[in-house]
């Protein structure tokens, strides 16, 4: 297992791609955050979740981190390298879980970087649009509690993302079809929940097992009764969603050819 | 050894032409054989056009209070607001309506909290011709508004512009409305000597006697937008008009009669809810004719004041279309979003599978001018998505709208738009264009990047994104968004009727989008222009 573990992270970091789709996860993740700590003023909205506000980035960020682990695999198909890595490595399951291994300890340590640089940013913005604490507004402090949970919940929602392409790419094998699968599955639902025309029933239905919608939970806190799912059960979700790409994509490496 | 002539070899086959229209047809070749790129395209507009009614199914009106408002129906089957008081006279057969204004303000009504300086630009004081005493009756009026001059305005959904600027001693504003059988003209002047005729309309169906009179309507002041996740959305201030009239007549070849005060509308106002005065603690609701305890029922008063002179000061009112909020017709429609990833899809693995599999060198091989190809390919993929985008949104349209309107969504207020009518050709073609655009716009992408994940990628990211993070930034970043990127287009799939004569703020909370929607179209186009320019620029500079 270690050896393959190892040369998946040979494959990892010397592809150029890697290095660019990180670095434009984190510039994605902390530059819409910035932007929306910076739009976001007290006088007009006191009551906001500050932390959420700040870690709102990852929601666009997650696209980078999803090619990523779309190219993982779906690189090695269409090079035709995945048949000496399988030759290598024919313990199937053993080869995607050293995929799976490498991928989530690079996306962990971009996430941390990325949501460290979106908390910092509200950190220091914030308190210059009014929310100081006054008027029931909350000052951002990563010490409290609540705010050290949903920033490493959102650390834990990229790695799970990538995880969830991670088995699509392997199931589907084909890049395109793949990030088109994925995009669909983590952008449409919120498209849908968010302009409140649906029945409220099909509505909190989407809300509660929608991987991004359900996922993202992580990051309220504020108002905890009046979402439709908790934060921890929420990130729940996610990670059953990735689990059943996972098996799905390993079931059918072991089963197919290559 | 006999040294016999042998004829060269010269080849049976003629020499290939390299004009544009072989390249098209070439190009079309390459899509169609590729199996499942024709199948997959057809499946898209299909998943899309089922998505659409699917969702439209699930579109629940009967539990939304506001798929159903208490509104009056207009003479066009509209939903409308008709609240005000007037004086009046009936006016038979043909005659004319005259008066003078010699000020007008609006304010925000005693009694409430001070919010600074709240005048309703639209607020109205003027004469008015109306069919009848019911909410909903055939008007013709000219008014004078505090921020937008003269106006004259006819069937609730008609607005026609006269003289600027607000009227005062120094510079009066002379109306006058004149009645022709079922035809009504309005005039206006400063002198009260020469006219200008601000428009003529017919309203059919007049009754003989129409009630002529003095009016004013003061809508509520609508401020703020949405903020994070729409924490404070705008919030309505209740207003008051007062306005002075004199010189007023009113010839219709009868003696002179007497002016009687009526009231149109009331007590339910437009959100159901009794205006009352503010000496009394305001509450929405319903109250079938009382106001809440302590407060008063709201009243116009026309003073006639002493020569001839009137003062008009009147709480709330409002004389136009019913404005909602919410779009569900625009929701249903995001249905498209599902097609929309496959095309996407399609236009960028339409030149990264060529790239994949090396095709790429014998397509510049044979075709060395290398804009031309990138051309062909856009337009090849551009018009397929454009037909196909066509049927499927002129099957998924007309499914939706009877869907919505058996879930309980009000066919008064949220129209049905056949596929004939203005909005119902912008949506189905607009739906068709977007699709295009978002088809070249990821060939372009294609073509810059060379790989189909990070260009399905950024086209999704540039395209459906914004709509999600426009529901979630505060008011003017979310317009500006809205503005910028090329998700401006999805704005030709807005399904409410949007009015200029109503103060309403536009939140994309609600699915209201800040551009016109060819405008936000011309955006999208913008951008596939630009990404197929530097596809071009790029292609001409790379080896392959």
């Amino acid at each position: 297992m270690s050896t393959a573990v190892r040369a998946e992270w040979t494959k990892l970091r010397t592809v150029p791609s890697t290095g660019w789709l990180l670095l434009t996860a984190v510039v994605l993740t902390v530059g819409v955050s910035t932007l929306e700590t910076v739009v976001v003023k007290c006088p007009a909205s006191c009551s906001d979740d500050t932390t959420k506000v700040s870690l709102t980035g990852v929601l666009v960020g997650q696209a980078a981190v999803a090619v990523l682990a779309v190219l993982v695999v779906t690189g090695e198909y269409s090079s035709g390298m995945i048949r000496i890595t399988l030759t290598a490595v024919p313990r199937r399951i053993t080869a995607l879980a050293a995929k799976a291994i490498v991928l989530t300890g690079v996306v962990l340590a971009t996430g941390a970087i990325a949501v460290a640089g979106s908390v910092l940013a509200g950190r220091y913005i914030l308190p210059g649009n009014g929310f100081t604490g006054a008027h029931g507004s909350l000052a951002l402090s990563l010490g409290a509690g609540p705010t050290l949970r949903a920033a490493a919940g959102s650390v834990l929602y990229l790695a799970l993302v990538a995880l969830l392409s991670l088995g699509l790419a392997t199931a589907l094998r084909d890049s395109g079809a793949s990030i088109t699968v994925l995009l669909g599955l983590l952008y449409i639902v919120p498209l849908l929940t968010d302009l409140g025309t649906l029945d409220p029933r099909w509505e909190h239905r989407l809300q509660e097992w929608g991987p991004m919608t359900a996922g993202l939970a992580i990051q309220a806190t504020r108002n905890l009764k009046s979402l439709p799912i908790g934060p921890w059960p929420g990130l729940g979700v996610l990670a059953l969603w990735a689990a059943g790409a996972l098996l799905a994509g390993g079931l059918l490496l072991r089963l197919r050819d290559a | 050894m006999s040294t016999g002539t042998i004829t060269p070899y010269r080849s049976e086959q003629r020499p290939g032409r390299d004009d544009f229209p072989h390249l098209l047809r070439s190009e079309w070749t390459k899509f169609r054989t590729v199996r499942g790129w024709l199948i997959a395209m057809v499946a898209a507009v299909l998943l899309s056009a089922l998505a659409v009614v699917a969702i439209a199914s699930a579109a629940n009106g009967k539990q939304n209070p506001a798929a159903n408002p208490t509104v009056a129906i207009g003479p066009d089957g509209e939903a409308v607001t008709d609240n005000f008081y007037f004086v009046h006279q009936p006016l038979t057969g043909n005659g004319s309506i005259t008066v003078r204004v010699t000020s007008l303000t609006d304010a925000e009504q005693p009694g409430q909290p001070p919010f600074g300086n709240v005048s309703q630009p639209w607020a109205k004081a003027g004469i008015i011709l109306k069919a009848s005493s019911k909410p909903g009756s055939a008007y013709a009026a000219v008014m004078a508004t505090p921020g937008h001059g003269v106006r004259m305005q006819y069937n609730y959904t008609h607005d026609l512009a006269g003289l600027s600027g607000t009227p005062s001693a120094a510079s009066p504003r002379w109306l006058r409305l004149t009645r022709s059988g079922d035809t009504i003209t309005g005039y206006d002047s400063t002198d009260g000597t020469h006219w200008t005729k601000i428009g003529t309309v017919t309203l059919a169906g007049l009754p003989p006697a129409v009630k002529a009179g003095l009016f004013a309507a003061s809508p509520q002041y609508v401020q703020g937008g949405q903020g994070f996740a729409n924490n404070s959305g705008p919030g309505g201030i209740d207003t008051r008009i007062t306005a002075t009239f004199d010189h007023v007549s009113l010839r219709d070849g009868r003696p002179g009669g007497t002016w009687t005060a009526g009231r149109i509308g009331f007590p339910t106002g437009p959100e159901g809810r009794f205006h009352c005065t503010a000496s009394g603690p305001q509450q929405p609701g319903h109250y079938h004719g009382k106001c809440a305890p302590g407060a008063v029922p709201l009243s116009g008063s026309i003073i006639a004041g002493s020569g001839g002179t009137y003062t008009v000061t009147q709480n709330g009112g409002e004389i136009g279309p019913y404005v909602t909020n919410v779009d569900p017709l625009g929701t249903v429609l995001k249905g498209t979003a599902v097609g929309l990833l496959a095309v996407i899809a399609l236009g960028a693995l339409f030149i990264t599978a060529e790239y994949r599999r090396g095709l790429i060198r014998t397509t510049f091989a044979a075709s060395p001018r290398r804009g031309r190809v990138l051309a062909a390919k856009a337009i090849v993929i551009g018009s397929v998505t454009f037909v196909a985008g066509l049927i499927g949104a002129a099957i998924a349209l007309p499914i939706a709208e009877r869907k919505l309107h058996s879930g309980g969504w009000a066919s008064s207020v949220f129209p049905i738009w056949s596929l004939t009518s203005g909005r119902g050709l912008q949506i189905v073609v607009g739906t068709a264009g977007l699709l295009a655009v978002a088809a070249i716009l990821a060939l372009s992408a294609g073509a810059v990047l060379r790989r189909s994940a990070g260009a399905i990628t950024a086209v999704v990211v540039l395209l459906i994104v914004p709509l999600i993070l426009g529901v979630v930034l505060p008011q003017g970043p979310a317009d500006w968004l809205l503005r910028l990127t090329p998700a401006a287009a999805f704005g030709l799939q807005q399904g409410t009727p949007q009015y200029s004569q109503v103060m309403h703020i536009c939140q994309p909370y609600n699915g209201c989008f800040p551009l016109s929607p060819w405008n936000g179209f011309l955006v999208a186009c913008a951008w596939a222009a630009a990404a197929l320019g530097l596809a071009a620029y790029l292609l001409r500079r790379r080896d392959v």
